[in-house]
């Protein structure tokens, strides 16, 4: 029975893990998507004001 | 035994919660109602040893500088081999516990020396940065990244990895070199503003 | 003001060349633009985070403090590959730099330490590989390479720490040529009696 514990709460924390590491990718990944995509923009529109 | 939700997945509602409130801290009102009170200490921390040196003696401040680049390459070593090992594209015939576990040490001390030489450098301008977006941006990041390194990533690497979802571990190892490489990005940044 | 007949001559060669290549449309479109020049620099800057990081993590191998269960070879093999891809966009950015401001960077003691430098690393890295190979099956899977071998990686890490400090260096303007400049700082500077460009 013990064993059984045992064996269970390793599962259910690996997969708390896995999922809080989904989350925080998922979000760390969208993040730098549409950070880098606004520096880029900006960037742009800059130079596009400078230089036409 | 049963387990509540809550428990079964504390960390998960753990990172999920720190995640809303950083968003709520830093584009939300909260930052705007702290923010004047943190003007003082950033006045005083120019009055410390760190800032009266960082200020007057620029060779000193540019040295340090310096170094905290050199730490900045050897943190940069142990993510990519790491996080890289992990996605497959460097090291692949060495085992990956073997990198992680290795890289580790590296990476601690020279988060270390990245840490104290950059609290140094921010005394020397900490009038300057206080109004610099960018330097709260970086400090946003570092936060995010040392907190997903100890609390997400390497507990997570800790395990067998050919156990877990691969697309899991590829997500954080990606995630792990996007943070760090923004981390370093919005630190050179700071540089060309104000 | 210049120790020799032949570095005056050697000064006054570089000097027109950057001057040359100051005048070229691109030199001030580069460094004059917006953002262009704060990319390249930051580029320049943050692949030190994939050259470096992977020579560091080579060299500190070689001591003993990284990873001293993988086999030493096995490392400097593979790491070799992301380290000259760090190393050649560093080149590629680092010749934009020169080239945005090329009679000041010709005229930085810090430039100058730092380009002798990287000749010496150039040497170093040959000895070093050369020194590897000829020797390297008989303490591969050892945790620290033999003296000579470290002391190859120790020298690397010295010499790319002070490259590293140097190039930082370039960017103040302590011994920049002035059209005073003199003395011994002036001379290794290569700063020109009368020179009208800065």
């Amino acid at each position: 029975m013990s064993e059984n514990t045992t064996v269970k709460d390793d599962e259910t924390k690996k997969n708390d893990d896995q999922t809080a590491a989904l989350i925080v990718a998922q979000t760390f990944i969208a993040f730098s998507a549409i950070y880098w995509f606004l520096q880029i923009e900006s960037v742009r529109e800059l130079l596009q004001l400078a230089y036409g | 035994m049963p387990v509540s939700f809550f428990s079964a997945y504390s960390r998960t509602i753990a990172a999920s919660a720190v995640i809303v409130l950083s968003i709520w801290v830093f584009y939300g009102g909260l930052s705007a109602a702290v923010y004047p009170g943190l003007l003082g200490f950033f006045e005083w921390s120019e009055t410390t040893w760190f800032g009266v040196i960082g200020k007057t003696w620029g060779a000193a401040f540019a040295f340090i500088e310096a170094i905290h680049l050199i730490a900045l390459a050897v943190l940069g070593g142990s993510i990519i081999a790491s996080d890289g090992r992990v996605l497959g594209l460097v090291l692949t015939d060495v085992s990956a516990r073997t990198v992680i576990d290795r890289t580790h040490t590296l990476f601690a001390w020279s988060l270390a020396v990245l840490l104290f030489t950059g609290v140094f450098m921010a005394c020397g301008v900490a009038t300057k940065i206080y109004y610099l977006q960018v330097f709260w941006f970086k400090m946003l990041a570092l936060g995010a990244g040392m907190l997903f390194h100890y609390f997400i990533r390497k507990p997570l690497y800790q395990y067998d990895l050919s156990e877990l979802n691969p697309v899991v571990v590829k997500m954080t190892a990606v995630s792990s070199l996007l943070v760090w490489f923004l981390v370093a990005a919005a630190g050179r940044w700071i540089g060309y503003s104000g | 003001m210049n120790g020799t007949w032949e570095g005056m001559v050697l000064n006054e060669f570089v000097y027109n060349i950057a001057i040359w290549l100051d005048d070229t449309q691109w030199s001030t479109l580069l460094h004059e633009s917006y953002y262009m020049y704060a990319w390249v620099e930051s580029t320049h800057v943050l692949t030190l985070m994939v050259s470096l990081g992977m020579l560091f993590l080579i060299d500190l191998r070689m001591l003993g403090y990284a990873l001293p269960d993988v086999p030493a070879s096995k490392l400097a093999e593979r790491l070799n590959i992301p380290m000259l891809i760090g190393f050649t966009v560093m080149f590629i950015t680092g010749i934009l730099l020169f080239y945005a401001i090329p009679v000041r960077t010709t005229q930085s003691l810090w430039f100058r330490i730092k380009m002798v430098l990287l000749v010496a690393c150039a040497i170093n890295a040959y000895l070093f590989h050369k020194r590897m190979n000829e020797s390297v099956s008989s303490w591969d899977n050892e945790p620290r390479a033999p003296s000579r071998i470290r002391m190859g990686a120790l020298l690397s890490l010295g010499f790319w720490s002070i490259i590293v400090i140097c190039g930082r260096f370039i960017a103040y303007d302590w011994f920049d040529c002035r059209p005073d400049s003199a003395g011994f700082i002036a001379v290794l500077s290569g700063c020109i009696d009368g020179q009208t460009r800065f």
